[in-house]
């Protein structure tokens, strides 16, 4: 019997031994933290108010031209969220470069990695395409996006987007536009000689957006793009007098730029 | 007590001897094969879960892509393997000087012609979006027999306008053939020969071979200087003045001189041929649409086009300079297409084919290991 005390003795220090080293072993003490939710971004791409009908000649921007739309690649980055109080939080620090395809439909939906403090928010801002200090070549390597490379000779880095249709030009034919947006170039001679570069990626801010972060929750946001935006306000721009390719000539680029400040609005979800 | 203590502790030892796995009567350990990515090149590969790269596995497709009894037949005249159309010195197509195909269009063991000309065998590594003119072959195929290389190695063996072949007959005669048994063990762990061990051991040599050390690859690496003539034609190949062709294949950003994606780049208006990329998305704006081939090693890949049309790359200068084709389904990308095409001058015509010429990777046309094996596995 004392035998039988003796190792039930034993068994109990081991057990409480082992319990106290587990616990100890553990992670930190948990502590209650502040409650988190997330920010899902859905991209939209509209004509008067609808979704696109691709490849169907039946839109019509400012100037008049009766065009369609075959496709649409471009980079959103920095995304950046503000609160009521005036302060705002660094999506990803800085680091995230999204890629929306309208012929990928994984790519138009983006949900951010961080968990974000419940509350009210106020603002969306980001970036249209990618700063020039962080638009290098060859940072992408991988299909679709490294297919968005801007030649080297050209500034390099990567097409902010690709807008690609066709549109009814004054001799009646149904021609091609390439509404490419990029680093821009300045030309002493054209188009051989270059003397310099332009950044045109540009701050997209969309204030009173008033949306709220719930604890354990996903917040969508729906990112519209209005495609006639581009072509209007306070540029018209005319797919005639621009012709079918823009990647070299930096007045027509700085024209579609100049109107990009509202080609985006949002729509909560 | 102490009697208690020793059974539970033997039990303990007994049930860890236990849980070991028994030693396999025959070991099979094949060697990882890693590819190394050429500088700028993608780091997403195209090699399927269920065949990892072997070095075991590579050289059992090798001999298997050079050897003539892949017909299943034995009889001199009935043999028919990859390499009979697939030459190493023609970038893995047959060429247009190909001994034995008129024009370079391939046709099979029984004289029947393939339906469309040869694409370029190299960097299928990186090819995500579907093999073929059409991209018929694609990862995210609902028909899972038809989705990779290894689909295509069966297809090609079975095409009456190919190797004509039966698989039941070609993995009989490889049981048969000394020396192949045992490399399939290596290479698989069994030495019993499948038609699926051969598609795959096929394949794995075919994502070995990577074209990625040509004049243009030395200039990406800061290691050579264009002439001038070179370096104009680069110029030209990749701006929206000039001839445009960096949209659809590459350059300097995506150094695999393609995107691997479908255009219809202006050749016709009336689109007949039953096997365009329509035959695969029923899209009509997909009509005449093909793969935008890779331009390495181009200058040897005549001819040219899906259905070989053009002979030379002086041709298909001069068909994208003048002779380009509106319609309804012309890519949009193809924009010099209402001037007829993007107009280069001839001195620019010779600029650009120079710089395309840059793209010739002598060293991957006469490596040893790409190259038919001295002798097969039973030293004939």
């Amino acid at each position: 019997m004392k035998l039988l005390n003796k190792a039930r003795n034993i068994f109990l220090t081991i057990t409480i031994a082992i319990l106290f080293l587990m616990y100890s072993c553990g992670n930190d003490p948990i502590v209650p933290s502040d409650p988190v939710g997330k920010l899902k971004f859905e991209f939209y791409h509209l004509i008067d108010n609808s979704k696109i009908v691709f490849d169907s000649l039946i839109y019509f921007n400012e100037a008049g031209n009766k065009y369609l739309i075959n496709e649409i690649q471009y980079f959103i980055s920095d995304v950046e969220i503000h609160n009521d109080d005036g302060s705002s939080i660094i999506l990803n620090e800085w680091n995230d470069i999204h890629y929306i395809d309208t012929d990928m439909e994984s790519s138009q939906e983006y949900t951010f990695k961080e968990d974000i403090s419940t509350g009210t928010y106020s603002a969306i801002s980001f970036t249209f395409g990618i700063v020039d200090s962080k638009n290098e070549s060859l940072m992408f390597v991988n299909p679709p996006h490294s297919f968005m490379f801007w030649p080297e000779n050209l500034g390099g880095g990567y097409h902010y987007m690709k807008l690609n249709g066709k549109w009814i030009n004054e001799d009646n034919l149904l021609a091609p536009f390439n509404f490419h947006l990029g680093r821009g170039q300045i030309y002493y001679s054209f188009p051989d000689s270059i003397t310099d570069y332009i950044d045109n990626s540009f701050r997209i801010n969309m204030q009173n957006v008033s949306y709220n972060i719930m604890a354990d929750q996903t917040t969508t946001i729906v990112i519209n793009m209005n495609m006639n935006k581009w072509f209007s306000n306070p540029n018209t721009y005319d797919h005639n007098y621009w012709g079918g390719d823009i990647m070299q000539n930096q007045e027509a680029m700085s024209h579609a730029i100049e109107n990009g400040h509202d080609v985006f609005t949002y729509t909560l979800k | 007590m102490k009697k208690v203590i020793v059974i539970i502790f033997s039990l303990i030892i007994l049930s860890i001897i236990g849980c070991e796995e028994k030693p396999s009567p025959t070991p099979y350990s094949p060697t990882p094969y890693n590819i190394d990515i050429p500088f700028g090149f993608p780091t997403d590969l195209n090699i399927p879960d269920d065949n990892p790269m072997t070095v075991e596995g590579i050289e059992l497709g090798r001999f298997l892509f050079y050897d003539g009894r892949l017909s299943g037949r034995t009889h001199q005249d009935s043999l028919m393997s990859c390499a009979t159309c697939h030459r190493q010195e023609r970038s893995f197509e047959a060429g247009i000087d190909h001994p034995d195909f008129e024009d370079g269009h391939p046709h099979g063991i029984s004289g029947l012609k393939t339906h469309h000309v040869m694409l370029p065998m190299i960097n299928l590594v990186w090819n995500k979006t579907g093999y073929g003119w059409s991209g018929f072959l694609y990862p995210e195929n609902q028909n899972v027999d038809m989705r990779n290389i290894e689909d295509m190695v069966r297809l090609a063996v079975l095409a009456k306008d190919e190797i004509d072949g039966d698989t039941t007959r070609i993995k009989n005669l490889f049981q048969s053939i000394e020396g192949y048994p045992e490399l399939f063990g290596k290479a698989f762990g069994k030495e019993e020969v499948t038609f699926k061990n051969i598609e795959r051991a096929i394949a794995q040599f075919i994502r070995t071979l990577i074209s990625a050390n040509s004049k243009f690859d030395g200039y990406m690496r800061g290691e050579v200087q264009f002439s001038p003539s070179e370096l104009n034609g680069f110029v030209l190949f990749t701006t929206e003045e000039g001839a445009d062709c960096f949209h659809c294949h590459g350059g300097y950003g995506n150094p695999l001189f393609t995107t691997h994606l479908f255009y219809n780049n202006g050749k016709d208006t009336i689109f007949t041929d039953p096997l365009d990329r329509y035959s695969i998305t029923g899209n009509i704006m997909d009509h005449g649409a093909y793969k935008a081939t890779t331009l390495r090693n181009i200058e040897l890949q005549a001819p040219y086009m899906h259905d070989g049309r053009y002979k030379t790359l002086e041709e298909v200068i001069d068909f994208y300079a003048h002779d380009l084709n509106m319609s309804e389904q012309s890519d949009p990308l193809m924009h010099h297409i209402i001037y007829g095409g993007n107009q280069l001058t001839a001195s620019e015509k010779e600029d650009l084919l120079n710089f395309i010429k840059t793209l010739r990777d002598d060293e991957f046309l006469t490596r040893k290991d790409f190259a038919i094996p001295d002798k097969f596995p039973d030293q004939k």
